[in-house]
Parts: C-alpha cells; sequence; structure tokens
C-alpha cells in the first residue's frame, strides 16, 4: 500500500512525520511487515533522530550546514547556493528510510521520531510511505 | 486589419506576444549563467544605463531591481555615467558597481565610452547587446546576449520589448541567487513575466480599434505630453521618443507633479495630445488623477492608459491594458497602445521615420550621428 503526504516548511525545518508514517500504518491493517519512508526531493531528506529536545534538531541542521557549509563556489550553479548545498546534503543523508511493523504497529525507539529535514525551504514539500506486509 | 493605415511599428505590436515566448525561452537560462554566483554575491549597487529606448527600459525596471534584489539602483544615462558620474562612485568595492548596459547594436559611442570608464575604475560591467563584437560588447566584463529577429524597420517597440525582457530576468536570477526570495517564488516570478504575454493577445484589436480613432482625431494636432509617475514614467518617456522618431512633432515628457508647474502653462491647449499613463498600484496614483482633471479643465485631448478599468466611466478616451499579477513585476507590454497610436499618426500624416537620415538628416546616415561621436574615457 502505497501513501502520500504534502506539507509545508520552513527555512532548515526539521519536520516531524511520524503522524503520516503512523497513520499510512494503521490505515494498511498490516500487522507484519516492513514500511518504507521516501521522499522524491533533492534538497531534503530523511532520518531518525530524538524528539525530547526540539534544540537537537537545531544541532542536527547546524551540524550539517558546518559539514557542507552553504558556499557560493559550488560547481553547481544554475540555481541558488542553497540548493547546490540541499543537493549535497540530502545525497548523504539519504532520502529513505526503512521500519519494521511488529504487532500492527511501528518499531521505534523510545527516544525514536521520523524527521523530514528541509534543506532548502521553505517549500511544499511530500513524503511517501511503502507498506508491505509479511508473507 | 487595418491595411490602409497598417505600418511597421503596428505590426511589431501584434508579434510581441510571439516575440515574448520565443525570447523567454532564449533568455531565462542565459540570464542563469551571465552572472556567476560569487559575481551576484559581490555586487553592492547597480547601475542601469543606455540611450534612448535602452534608458527607458532601465527606468522601466527600476524598482522591480530595487524590491527584487533589494539592492541600491540607479538609472544613469550614457553621457552622465561617461563624463559626469563621481570617479569615486566607481570600483568603490571590487566588481563594484555593475553596471547593465542595454544597447542591441552595442554602436553607440556614448554607451561604449561609459563602460570602458567604469571598467577603467574597477566596475563591472554587464552589456546586454545583439553584438558581442561591438564597442559594448568587447568592452563587457561579462555579455548577455540577445538574439532578435530582424523585423521591418520601425522606431523600436521588439528591442524596448527584449531589453525590458532581459532586465527583468536579470533582477529575478539576482535576487533568487541571493536568497531575497525561494527558488519557488523566483518561479512565480518568471511566470508573471511568461503568462504576460498570454494576456496581451485578447486586449490588441480592441486597444487597436480605439486608438486608430484617436489618431484620427489627433492628426492635426502640433505637440504631445505624456504624463506619468513611477515605473509608468519610463513608459511616458518611451512614448515622446517614439513621437520624435516616428512623426518628427514635438514631444514632452513629464511627472504628474512637474506637469502643474510646467506644461500646464502652455497655450494652444487643444492641439497638445495629453496622453496620462497610470497604473493603479502606482504610489503617485492620486497625482496623476488630479493632473487628468486638470488636462480636461484646460480641454486639452486626453488619453489615459490605465490597468484600473473604474477610469473608463469617468473618462472618455480612457484604454485599459491588463494589470500584472505578481507586485513586484509590472506590466512589460505597457507601451503597447502609445506604440500603436504613434505608429497610425506617422502613417496619417505620411511621415517617414526617423525622417529617413535624408536631407538636413543625411549625415546621421548608418548611425554616424551616435556612433561616430568622440571618445574620451575619463
Amino acid at each position: 500500500m502505497l501513501s502520500n503526504y504534502k506539507f509545508k516548511t520552513e527555512f532548515n525545518d526539521v519536520f516531524d512525520i511520524r503522524e503520516f508514517v503512523f497513520d499510512a500504518v494503521e490505515k494498511s491493517k498490516v500487522k507484519s511487515g516492513t514500511c518504507i519512508v521516501y521522499t522524491p526531493h533533492t534538497t531534503a531528506g530523511i532520518t531518525v533522530t530524538s524528539f525530547w529536545d526540539p534544540k537537537g534538531f537545531e544541532d542536527l541542521q547546524d551540524e550539517i550546514c558546518r559539514l557542507i557549509p552553504t558556499r557560493v563556489d559550488f560547481k553547481h550553479q544554475h540555481d541558488t547556493p542553497f540548493d547546490a548545498a540541499g543537493h549535497v546534503k540530502s545525497s548523504l543523508l539519504g532520502v529513505s528510510m526503512s521500519f519494521i511493523i511488529a504487532d500492527g504497529k511501528l518499531l521505534l525507539g523510545h527516544s525514536q521520531g521520523i524527521y523530514f529535514l528541509d534543506f532548502d525551504g521553505p517549500r511544499n514539500r511530500e513524503i511517501f510511505v511503502k507498506i508491505q506486509a509479511d508473507n | 486589419m487595418k491595411k490602409n493605415y497598417d505600418n511597421n511599428m503596428r505590426e511589431q505590436v501584434y508579434g510581441l506576444s510571439k516575440l515574448g515566448k520565443d525570447q523567454y525561452e532564449l533568455l531565462e537560462p542565459l540570464t542563469r549563467k551571465v552572472l556567476t554566483t560569487p559575481q551576484i554575491y559581490s555586487i553592492q549597487k547597480i547601475v542601469l544605463t543606455g540611450c534612448g529606448d535602452s534608458y527607458a527600459a532601465s527606468m522601466f525596471v527600476k524598482k522591480t531591481f530595487e524590491k527584487l534584489t533589494k539592492l541600491p539602483v540607479e538609472v544613469v544615462s550614457a553621457l552622465d555615467l561617461a563624463r559626469h558620474y563621481d570617479e569615486s562612485q566607481l570600483g568603490f568595492a571590487p566588481h563594484n558597481p555593475l553596471v547593465i548596459a542595454v544597447s542591441n547594436s552595442g554602436t553607440g559611442a556614448r554607451v561604449g565610452e561609459a563602460v570602458q570608464r567604469v571598467r577603467k575604475h574597477g566596475g563591472f560591467v554587464l552589456g546586454i547587446t545583439g553584438n558581442k563584437d561591438s564597442v559594448l560588447g568587447e568592452n563587457s566584463s561579462a555579455v548577455l546576449d540577445l538574439n532578435i529577429p530582424s523585423l521591418p524597420p520601425a522606431p523600436g517597440v521588439a528591442t524596448y520589448f527584449v531589453s525590458i525582457l532581459s532586465l527583468l530576468l536579470l533582477a529575478t536570477r539576482i535576487g533568487e541567487v541571493r536568497g531575497r526570495y525561494t527558488m519557488d517564488y523566483a518561479n512565480v516570478l518568471r511566470d508573471e513575466i511568461l503568462s504576460q504575454c498570454d494576456s496581451l493577445i485578447p486586449t490588441l484589436d480592441d486597444v487597436d480599434l480605439k486608438v486608430l480613432s484617436i489618431a484620427k482625431q489627433w492628426e492635426k494636432n502640433e505637440a504631445w505630453d505624456f504624463i506619468a509617475s513611477g515605473s509608468d514614467y519610463a513608459t511616458a518617456w518611451y512614448s515622446m521618443a517614439k513621437v520624435m522618431e516616428a512623426t518628427g512633432q514635438y514631444s514632452m515628457h513629464i511627472n504628474s507633479e512637474e506637469f502643474n508647474h510646467l506644461n500646464f502653462f502652455m497655450r494652444k491647449t487643444h492641439s497638445i495630445n495629453t496622453v496620462f499613463i497610470l497604473s493603479k498600484n502606482d504610489a503617485g496614483y492620486s497625482r496623476t488623477l488630479e493632473s487628468i482633471e486638470y488636462s480636461h479643465k484646460l480641454e486639452r485631448p486626453t488619453l489615459i492608459i490605465t490597468d484600473d478599468s473604474s477610469l473608463e466611466s469617468k473618462y472618455t478616451n480612457t484604454l485599459v491594458i491588463p494589470e500584472s499579477k505578481v507586485e513586484e513585476i509590472p506590466y512589460i507590454f505597457q507601451f503597447f497602445p502609445t506604440a500603436l497610436l504613434i505608429g497610425y499618426v506617422m502613417t496619417i500624416l505620411g511621415e517617414i521615420p526617423g525622417r529617413g537620415v535624408e536631407g538636413l538628416w543625411d549625415f546621421a546616415k548608418d548611425g554616424k550621428g551616435v556612433k561616430d561621436s568622440k571618445i574620451i574615457v575619463l
């Protein structure tokens, strides 16, 4: 089963997409299976991090920006410096993650949240959630 | 089709929609590459320059440049930039100011002289020209190539439009790269520019019919005043220039405040064609409206070109044109009604555009009057 979710982000957003994923799992009625969360964007990424402290989200973006600063001399000049840096960040972070469904629920650690990171916001964005049942 | 009075200016106006779409496809990708990101980020001030129609195009886009780039922007005539602009304002920082010089032919001596002066003192010149080998092309730091198809000769309509189009696309690009707005919004701006090419078509025939009627009423009048404020003032300037070039008649551009200090005093009010260009969102709207009232009191033959349809019921001779749907982008075809009108008056009078550079004007053949001027790089 494939579900699509659309949303708006802010600049450097760390957007909580757990509710979308939980919704997809629930609708699927799958008891045991796998769940793939995927985004079709090239300047965004999907990750898991602790949801307890929002300051941690800022750390995430800050460190990603420290590793890949937005600069004016990227070779990709067709769009903007933010876009060029966003492509690199997205490639390194990845645009999809896989999860386990057990007893009809997503298997997540007690601190784990699933987040969409925007590297070129604010934008209109979307994710897809694919649920596959075990045989 | 008004075959009896058809003329090359009218033909160019009717070709603007297609030209706009074709030129957009050519220019949009070029405006992404002509300045590198480091060059865009180093800009601290922008100077727009040109002569004639190019100068008017610079005036038309100045406000858009300011809004989109959030940089200081000046429009400076080529003569002022070449001879009078303070030297300390050139090269005050590396590659500054960014001087954008527009000239399709690129052969005007004054623009060529101005850009040489700018570069001599450390500024950066982006030449917008159809001739890379011209004095403008060869003396520019970077060149945005124009490729305007050759058209039946006429006082500039197509070239003026393409100048505006290229400048607006550049402004959009600079603002986008500097992060003034998102890429998505930059594409909204670009889409607005492109969609205006379609919005022109439904209005053409109606306006064409009306201006022909006005042209017939006005053919015997001796002079023209074009009055506007803000960005609209560029259309007034352009229209004044076209009257001179196309009809050889006396013409003046004036803003809607100064009209009441100067032109107001002219006698023979019945024989001064008085054209107001008025956008409903122009900050000077109320003053221009007052001046329109005074023009009527003076019994001047008056025409209003506006996107404010509410004026149609208040004033005869009101031409309503489409409006822009995006605040930062003006209606790029605002000039088309006056181009049609002036083309018709030229034809009715049997006047030769540019006086055919014959007789007294013979010395200016092949543009010698503007090309052969002595170049002094100060």
